[in-house]
């Protein structure tokens, strides 16, 4: 599919022509009727309510989506701003090929989030209350005005991309206030990943002693940190398949290194905060809340600081591995402090929630959106190709069908 | 002076007029369902029967005590924390915590979250799911009537005097005075419950027996992330301000990425 | 009302009262033409005589000193309650209260039950319509519309002056024809009257009393009826030290739910096990009764535990009335039918069990036959003392060979409280005691068609002249002198009190008094 679009300058006279292409491959046609579905879903709920589209009730007031879209969409997207802090400026240039990419998916994933959490909210129309009506003492103010300040600063973090194709015009003045901007998004999102670890400190009681600690905003900040390298390399396996473009080993395992020094930090603390709290007992009492704590431990960040420091980083198998686990294990993690964590408490009089069909494919259907949004930036913009990748005439090409998109 | 109501259990005959009342005075709807609930099958119900359009309601516990089998009523609705954790966990101050006792909610203030309800500490919340634009329902103390000097519908209504209205400090004395003449458990819940509630509860039989949360904390749950939201705009500032200096101490004398 | 956008807007029923009461100008008068009564004034008491409660006559926006109601068990066999209805006025906690004496009559904490006579005075003051009886209408229908079935009613002597209120008739008027003739038409195969089994319980009773004035039976003086399950349940909870007062006579309902499924069906020939025996009742509180344990003594006295209870199913007047409408019968159009033979003929001392002092006087009349031998003297057959509203009438009849005989009458149970507790203080002048829960007796009943106006003696007086009317013209006036109570004796029990007479027309009864702590003191108040 090739678009042209036809951009009158101001000059009046002279034009300026822009090719958009976007190949539909069968892939692309599963994610586009996932999100039909999605859309039709969310159409449903939007007229006739949450208790038609969910299985929510007024036991579990928060279910699939919050935990998926917002937790777990928002720890996954985290990347973004990790990548940004090693590269920007940290200044460890080696990264730089990923950077883009990253701070891409982030801005999805973000987006995702937003209406995600327009969908979830009861009257979505008041979403802007917040803004005047200021409840300053949630947490979920804070995680609200960095969410939606931190989205606005991507966009325009993306706009500076952006306007290397299209309103070229407004390029130079966004590179100027690129420090700036990039300095506020690694601030918000620091604060809000934390934030959203601390939104479940205030439900005392209810979530299980194995997750609900005064560590909580600690832990989610760092292993939203150490996520974003699971995601780099599984999102650049994927779109390397899909838009013919690898990131070379090192660059991924030094990501990866990084990332696992985090998950060790993460790990002493942890093991940290079990022994100031004494729920070493609660871990280890095989009930399902202790299998799915060390699992999630074990799998999750365990293995993959192994792989992370061993021989098996260096080969692409051992770095998908990695990020497979990682990513695994951090929405295992974010399912538990919700579901598993509360489960107890809030089934004790007969309460139940699982998430209806309808929940699972609004919440994938907003997945799918984002991959298709990805895949069409990536085709049409400076995202994944300029320095230091490997480009498309320097590998083998696997599958002739993709080729024809690469640049 | 904070106004609050002293519910005394034993006293309760289950009549339910205080439900009925709740619902003319806030002209809330009948659902033919709901309607045809006993008090017993609230009690075994994951929501004590308390839904968008049932602010209080009955729950009757068939329990042992000294040996015989006795059935005891108990009133739900919302406690009216002191210091209320759907307060300050509210992001735009749909809620509010009166100074003369309710916590009241005001849905056109509300963004529909519901972070409210995960983090009530008795779980009383409800939400309208049914509805396309809904909000959060639940008893408001009867706030217009406590401001005009009146006492709430339910506690107007009483034929036996098991809930009364009055002064907060009043009532926590009224209600240590009848523990110790009438040999009720010593405890008066809602005292110290979750910092202190407007709504305070007396019994003879054992309230872990009666579907009340006797593990609650005592600190005010505000409390627990106070701290953590006061110390954010400086975290915030600082950790701006290391990541700028390390950003031009990094960049020195390096070409810009673009 | 239906606003500009074609919504209809939920009136509820506060604001509907409150719009009426509280706008004194044209709706009030309208209404007052309509008939609605007269908005009451702020010094009549709650529960005053107006059409509506008090509390909605003041202003603001919420009905003052409102006073919640009366707990009703959801298990309750009589009585249920429509919560959507009720507007909290406090009626029913008034009536309860003060003229029953049982709500607030009892310490708190309650056991395990409500204590509730299932007297129904509180369905009669609901200004609402909020409490009901318990509608086994369905039940009935199923019955008659079984084949196999063969369903026998038996009607109480006060239905028949009331039930004709149901169908716009004035009050009091006497409907005896048309009701059975309506049952037929709903398909009832047998229709007897209770007045036949009122006669019977004077038989019995009668008998009892002499026996127990001759010392022949070893129990205590005065002897009280027992033909109110409202009444008997009250004793066994408030005074079960004075159940050895308490006549062993059943009601006649039972006594005539009891011969249904053994005389009848011997003499009929018609299998125990498939009959279904239906009463209309002017009461709730013999919806409880048909439900005791103790009443199944057909099935005792046959052995046979597939025979259901002796009544399977009690009706008000107000169930039966909704029967005919149900049914589409033009009920003032039907023409006056007779009753069923065997156990179908009353006298007039059996219908005036209807009204309060009924019982006292039919009694009275038989003592004197079952004393003297000889027919009572007219005078008895007009015994005014015991006639009226009078929630205490006490008299002496002078019985030859026996001398002044002091006789109390008593209605409404906060009266009957009274006397009780001068009975326990060892003050007992009475050889005999009629009591009817309710005031003025079953006439007034919680099953009776409530009238458009609170209950009120003008009505019940209406209602009694009726009933006393009857008596009057009636050709049999003595209870002894019907002769299928000749009949039943000769062919079946063989004597007032035989052995088969114990066992089918006779009960015992339970002490209640464990289930609710009784109130500490004396002092009548609430709580």
């Amino acid at each position: 599919m090739e678009l042209i679009t036809t951009v009158l300058s101001k000059a009046g006279a002279k034009k300026s022509t822009v090719k958009w292409k976007f190949k539909m491959t069968p892939m692309r046609w599963v994610f586009t009727g996932i999100a039909a579905a999605a859309i039709a879903v969310i159409l449903v709920r939007f007229v006739l309510g949450l208790g038609a589209t969910t299985n929510l009730n007024d036991q579990w007031p928060w279910g699939l989506w919050i935990s998926f879209d917002v937790l777990l969409g928002v720890a996954l997207a985290g990347g973004g701003y990790g990548t940004a802090l090693i590269v920007y400026v940290l200044r460890r240039d080696k990264f730089y090929p990923i950077a883009r990419s990253a701070m891409l998916t982030s801005l999805l994933g973000y987006i995702v989030v937003v209406l995600g959490l327009l969908i979830e909210v009861g009257q979505w129309f008041n979403f802007w209350r917040p803004y005047v009506s200021w409840g300053h003492a949630s947490v979920l103010f804070e995680v609200f005005w960095c969410i939606s300040c931190y989205t606005v600063i991507q966009i325009l973090e993306f706009c500076e991309v952006g306007t290397e194709k299209v309103f070229k015009g407004a390029h130079k003045y966004l590179k100027k206030a690129m420090p700036v901007m990039l300095i506020i998004g690694i601030t918000l999102p620091t604060l809000h990943q934390s934030s959203l670890g601390q939104l479940f400190y205030l439900m005392v009681g209810k979530v299980n002693p194995l997750w609900w600690t005064a560590f909580l905003p600690v832990f989610f900040l760092l292993s939203s940190f150490f996520v974003g390298a699971g995601m780099i390399v599984i999102e650049s396996t994927l779109a390397g398949k899909a838009l013919n473009h690898k990131v070379e080993i090192p660059v991924l395992r030094g990501l990866v290194k990084i990332s696992a020094g985090a998950m060790i930090l993460y790990l002493m603390l942890k093991i940290t905060d079990m022994v100031v709290r004494g729920t070493f007992a609660n871990a280890f009492a095989f009930d399902l809340p202790s299998i799915m704590f060390l699992s999630e431990l074990t799998f999750g960040v365990i293995i993959p600081v192994i792989i992370a420091f061993s021989s098996l980083s260096s080969t692409r198998k051992g770095l998908i591995w990695f990020g497979i686990l990682t990513v695994s294990g951090v929405v295992m993690n974010r399912f538990d402090v919700l579901f598993t964590g509360m489960g107890k408490y809030l089934n004790q009089y007969g309460g139940s929630y699982v998430p209806a069909v309808s929940e699972f494919i609004v919440s994938l259907g907003l997945v799918s959106i984002a991959c298709l949004a990805y895949l069409f930036l990536a085709e049409n913009f400076n995202i994944l190709g300029s320095h230091g990748s490997e480009h498309a005439d320097d590998i083998e090409i696997k599958d002739g069908k993709y080729a024809s998109t690469a640049k | 002076m904070a106004k609050g109501v002293l519910v005394d259990i034993p006293k309760c005959i289950g009549c339910e007029s205080c439900s009925v009342a709740c619902k003319l005075w806030n002209e809330l709807e009948w659902d033919e369902q709901e309607k045809c609930k006993t008090a017993a099958d609230r009690a075994k119900e994951p929501n004590n029967g308390l839904w968008p359009e049932e602010w209080t309601s009955i729950n009757r516990f068939d329990l042992e005590k000294d040996g015989e089998s006795v059935a005891r009523y108990v009133k739900a609705q919302c406690m009216h924390c002191e210091d209320p954790a759907c307060v300050s966990s509210c992001f735009s101050k749909a809620f509010q915590k009166l100074p003369e006792g309710p916590v009241i909610y005001d849905q056109s203030l509300c963004v529909g979250c519901r972070y409210c309800m995960m983090a009530c500490p008795f779980d009383i919340l409800r939400y309208e799911w049914k509805k396309a634009i809904p909000g959060v329902r639940k008893c408001q103390m009867c706030a217009t009537r406590v401001a005009n000097n009146q006492e709430t519908a339910c506690t107007s209504v009483c034929p036996t005097g098991a809930i009364t209205f009055g002064d907060r400090e009043e009532l926590l004395a009224e209600a240590k005075k009848r523990i110790k003449e009438h040999g009720y458990v010593d405890r008066v819940f809602g005292e110290k419950e979750a910092g202190g509630t407007s709504w305070l509860y007396i019994s003879d039989t054992p309230f872990e027996q009666m579907r009340f949360r006797t593990d609650v904390t005592t600190k005010p749950l505000p409390s627990y992330t106070e701290g953590y939201m006061k110390a954010t705009p400086f975290v915030g500032v600082g950790w701006a301000a290391i990541l700028a200096g390390l950003y031009v101490y990094n960049n020195k004398g390096k070409e810009p990425l673009d | 009302m239906a606003s500009k956008a074609g919504q209809v807007k939920n009136l509820s029923r506060r604001s509907f009262l409150k719009f009426v009461g509280g706008t004194a100008g044209l709706v009030g008068i309208s209404l007052n033409l309509t008939g609605c009564g007269d908005p009451a004034t702020a010094d009549e008491a709650i529960g005053g005589n107006g059409w509506m409660p008090t509390q909605y006559n003041a202003p603001g926006n919420w009905p003052t000193s409102v006073r919640g109601r009366v707990p009703i068990d959801p298990e309750n066999p009589a009585i249920v309650r429509d919560d959507q209805k009720c507007i909290l006025c406090g009626q029913c906690i008034e009536v309860c209260e003060r003229i029953q004496s049982v709500f607030g009559n009892y310490e708190l904490p309650i056991k395990k039950e409500f204590v509730c006579v299932n007297c129904g005075q509180c369905i009669q003051w609901c200004p609402s319509g909020a409490i009901s009886e318990r509608d086994d209408v369905n039940k009935v229908f199923k019955a008659l519309a079984d084949p196999n079935v063969t369903v026998v009613v038996q009607t109480a002597p006060a239905t028949r002056i009331g039930l004709g209120e149901e169908f716009g008739m004035p009050v009091g008027t006497n409907v005896q024809g048309k009701q059975v003739a309506a049952l037929r038409k709903l398909g009832f195969d047998v229709v007897f009257d209770t007045n036949f089994t009122a006669d019977l319980t004077i038989m019995e009773e009668g008998t009892e009393l002499v026996k127990r004035v001759t010392g022949e039976l070893h129990h205590p003086i005065p002897q009280m009826t027992s033909c109110c399950p409202g009444w008997v349940k009250f004793v066994e909870y408030f005074y079960p030290e004075l159940i050895p007062n308490l006549s062993s006579a059943k009601s006649p309902q039972q006594m005539e739910g009891a011969l249904i499924k053994t005389y009848f069906a011997e003499k009929k020939e018609v299998d125990p096990k498939k009959i279904f025996s239906v009463s209309i009742m002017p009461c709730t509180a013999k919806k409880f009764e048909c439900q005791r344990p103790e009443m199944n003594s057909a099935s005792k006295e046959l052995n046979d535990s597939n025979v259901s209870p002796d009544v399977d199913v009690v009706l008000t007047t107000r169930e039966l009335a909704r029967m005919i409408k149900r049914a589409g019968i033009d009920f003032a159009s039907l023409p006056e039918e007779e009753y069923d033979k065997l156990m179908g003929t009353g006298t007039g001392a059996g219908v005036i069990f209807g009204t309060t002092g009924g019982v006292m006087e039919a009694a009275v009349r038989s003592a004197y036959f079952l004393i003297t031998g000889q027919q009572p003297p007219a005078a008895l057959w007009n015994l005014t003392p015991v006639r009226g509203m009078q929630g205490v009438k006490e008299a002496a009849v002078n019985i030859p060979g026996v001398g002044d005989v002091k006789v109390a009458v008593i209605s409404g149970l906060a009266n009957a409280r009274k006397v009780m507790d001068q009975m326990k203080a060892g003050n007992a002048p009475w050889a005999f005691m009629e009591i009817m829960a309710c005031p003025g007796g079953c006439e007034y009943g919680g099953g009776q068609p409530r009238a458009s106006s609170p209950p009120s003696d003008e009505d019940r007086n209406r209602r009694a002249a009726s009933l006393y009317n009857i008596d009057a013209k009636s050709k049999l006036r003595n209870s002894h002198d019907n002769p299928e109570i000749k009949q039943i004796y000769a062919d079946f029990l063989t004597a007032p009190m035989s052995e088969k007479a114990e066992e089918l027309l006779h009960t015992h009864y339970v002490s209640r008094a464990d289930d609710f702590i009784p109130k500490k003191s004396e002092e009548n108040k609430l709580f």
